[in-house]
């Protein structure tokens, strides 16, 4: 039995040589909300437009509601896209934007039928009473509403979202991410979301992706990826991460701050020891530490409203940074072009190498 | 408060300072003339003399002769003829320039390659016509070689046909650039969307592409019907004289010294245009579109 909304299987897609999809295999179930995270050029848009029907892949087979779709044309496949520029009809009003498919397409509704679905739709995002507005007269987060609404009228059960909340402000971003989670909850939907914002990903996603060079490089909720990053290329993503490159070998890292015993190790071709910003302490040059510590002079900090970031930088010019929760107290004050002594608890690193543990 | 003030007003100057070589050109050489032409149609012809005496007379002529009055019809309807040559010739070849070419420099060369018979010069432009459409020309040699046809098409030739091709060769491009601006600007994300929804290549291209050209369709149909209306070359060259425009009637009343009838037709020719231009604009907001 295949529950699964979608899947891919293997999927391949080239650019000349440049390989935007390898290998890339997944599976979504009902009523899920998945986020696609990397960098750009990494395929995630790619993926999205795999999925949608708007590229075609090389090899690999997609399948949607258990059908394999791979050779369907877009329209075809009842899957909604709402684009990154939200693609709306520059020409036609919000209510016409929003009854498009409704009355382009095969629904054979009558006029009174989709105008009724319409207003629905309209009035589900938000958007009652500018129904006869032109798209060009309503805000940016508006037209974001309105592609939605154009999307969700076709009852689709799957909806894309390419970069949707990368348009609009702060504020109106976070808004939308609390509707953007209702909507789906009350429509049972799954949603796909692909976004280069890895504060997004984590705080929207039942589960994230993560991508890179083509490759899904893991897949997990976002505790999990958060938590327990699969290689170092996740850890970078996430950026919440100091990382260090040394060398791994038995069961010790050497790396800028001196040795430190590292038992357990995740697999991977490169040896990193990765730090979260939030785990590091800082103290006077003076002090006297057992476990790892490296020297580095204060450079700047940067207040977060619930955090206050410090920025370090170490003598082979490499940037640490440092969170504290202001929760947690109020910050330390820093001299600026001072030199600090930096440390952390070894238990809570995470460390690759090629050496993994058993 | 009184910087403020300071500020508009110098703005203010600077926009009359501006705004004063344009009014100067334009008074100069477009409202002063026009004054003129009116003026002058009013005059008082005799065969060689012309005097400042206001008459009735050039008007009175104009309205009941044949000739005249068959030449404004025949404009007209040579104008339109050629208006709907360009746009049924000219919106295909945009869409293909403008749309379905996805690569941007390929779609510029496309559009010099339609600029080209500009680099030489109008009149070798329309003549080039006569061995293409006459009797003996390359149109009806290669017809009767390949057997199509026993005896040489004559109506190609000095007749309004001939005409017609001429003028929709010439100004089609005028409809082409537009249109095809038009169409290169919509965002291609749209047209996906669109099919994304369900809708077909028709409806797409009646409900999205269609309106979203149209201001592309009305700066085309103004630059194609200011210079049809205004034609004298191509219908004196092509037509062996048997099409008459108002165009012809002005240059030949100007050449037998008739300024009073040339007057009268000119201005007749302004406010046929003027009726156009106004009328085409009434279809888009060129203001909000550009």
């Amino acid at each position: 039995m295949d529950t699964s909304v979608f899947r891919l299987d293997g999927v391949t897609k080239r650019y000349g040589d440049l390989v935007a999809l390898d290998n890339a295999t997944l599976e979504a179930g009902a009523n899920e909300y998945i986020s696609f995270l990397g960098p750009s050029g990494s395929g995630k848009t790619t993926l999205l437009r795999v999925i949608a029907g708007f590229e075609a892949p090389e090899s690999g087979r997609v399948y949607f509601n258990g059908k394999d779709i791979t050779n369907l044309p877009a329209h075809e496949r009842g899957i909604g896209f709402v684009f990154q520029n939200f693609a709306l009809f520059p020409h036609l009003t919000v209510i016409q934007n929003v009854g498009f498919g409704l009355t382009h397409g095969k629904s054979g509704l009558s006029a009174a039928e989709i105008e009724r679905r319409s207003l629905e739709m309209i009035e589900l995002v938000g958007l009652s009473g500018m129904e006869g507005r032109g798209v060009d007269q309503i805000s940016g987060g508006q037209r974001q509403r309105v592609a939605l609404a154009r999307t969700l009228t076709m009852h689709p059960k799957l909806v894309l979202l390419d970069e949707p909340l990368g348009a609009l402000d702060a504020n109106l971003r976070s808004r939308m991410r609390n509707e953007l989670r209702a909507i789906r909850e009350r429509l049972g939907v799954t949603f796909v979301h692909v976004t280069g914002s890895e504060t997004e990903a984590l705080a929207m996603g039942d589960r994230i992706v993560v991508l890179d060079r083509g490759r899904i490089i893991q897949v997990g909720t976002p505790d999990e990826v958060y938590g327990a990053p699969a290689s170092p290329e996740v850890a970078h993503f996430l950026n919440r991460f100091n990382l260090f490159d040394g060398t791994l070998s038995g069961g010790t890292f050497n790396g800028v701050f001196g040795a430190v015993p590292s038992p357990q190790a995740i697999p991977s071709d490169r040896s990193v020891y990765a730090v979260r910003y939030d785990r590091m302490q800082v103290l006077p040059v003076s002090a006297k530490v057992s476990g790892p510590s490296i020297r580095a002079r204060f450079v700047a900090s940067e207040y977060l409203g619930s955090s206050m970031m410090n920025f370090f930088e170490a003598e082979d010019g490499h940037v640490i940074e440092m969170e504290h929760h202001l929760s947690l107290g109020a910050a330390q004050e820093f001299e600026p072009r001072q030199d600090y002594l930096l440390t952390w608890n070894p238990d809570q690193a995470i460390v690759f190498g090629r050496e993994a543990s058993r | 408060m009184t910087s403020q003030t300071t500020i508009q007003k110098r703005q203010a100057t600077t926009t009359r300072w501006l705004l004063l070589p344009g009014i100067i050109w334009m008074s100069l050489f477009l409202v002063v003339p026009i004054l003129m032409i009116v003026y002058v149609s009013f005059w008082t012809q005799t065969t060689f003399n012309i005097s400042p005496d206001p008459t009735l007379a050039s008007w009175k002529q104009f309205f009941s002769s044949d000739t005249y009055t068959g030449s404004l019809w025949t404009t007209i309807r040579i104008w339109l003829i050629v208006l709907a040559c360009t746009f049924i010739v000219g919106y295909p070849t945009a869409l293909f320039v403008g749309l379905f070419v996805k690569s941007q420099t390929l779609s510029t060369v496309l559009l010099v390659i339609c600029v080209i018979p500009f680099w030489t010069s109008f009149l070798i432009r329309v003549l080039a016509w006569r061995p293409m459409l006459g009797k003996e020309g390359a149109i009806n040699i290669v017809l009767m070689k390949l057997g199509i046809i026993q005896q040489p098409i004559e109506v190609l030739l000095f007749t309004e046909l001939s005409v017609i091709i001429g003028m929709t060769q010439i100004y089609c491009v005028f409809m082409v650039g537009p249109i095809a601006f038009m169409l290169s600007r919509i965002d291609r994300n749209i047209i996906e969307a669109a099919r994304d929804l369900g809708a077909g290549f028709g409806r797409i291209f009646w409900k999205i592409i269609f309106p979203l050209s149209l201001p592309g369709v009305v700066v085309g149909a103004i630059f194609v019907s200011v210079m049809v209306l205004g034609e004298f070359a191509t219908s004196g060259a092509l037509s062996g004289r048997k099409v008459n425009l108002l165009g012809n009637i002005i240059v030949t009343q100007v050449g037998s010294l008739k300024w009073a009838m040339a007057s009268v037709v000119g201005v007749i020719l302004t406010v046929v245009m003027g009726i156009v231009i106004a009328g085409f604009l009434r279809i888009v907001d060129l203001k909000r579109e550009l």
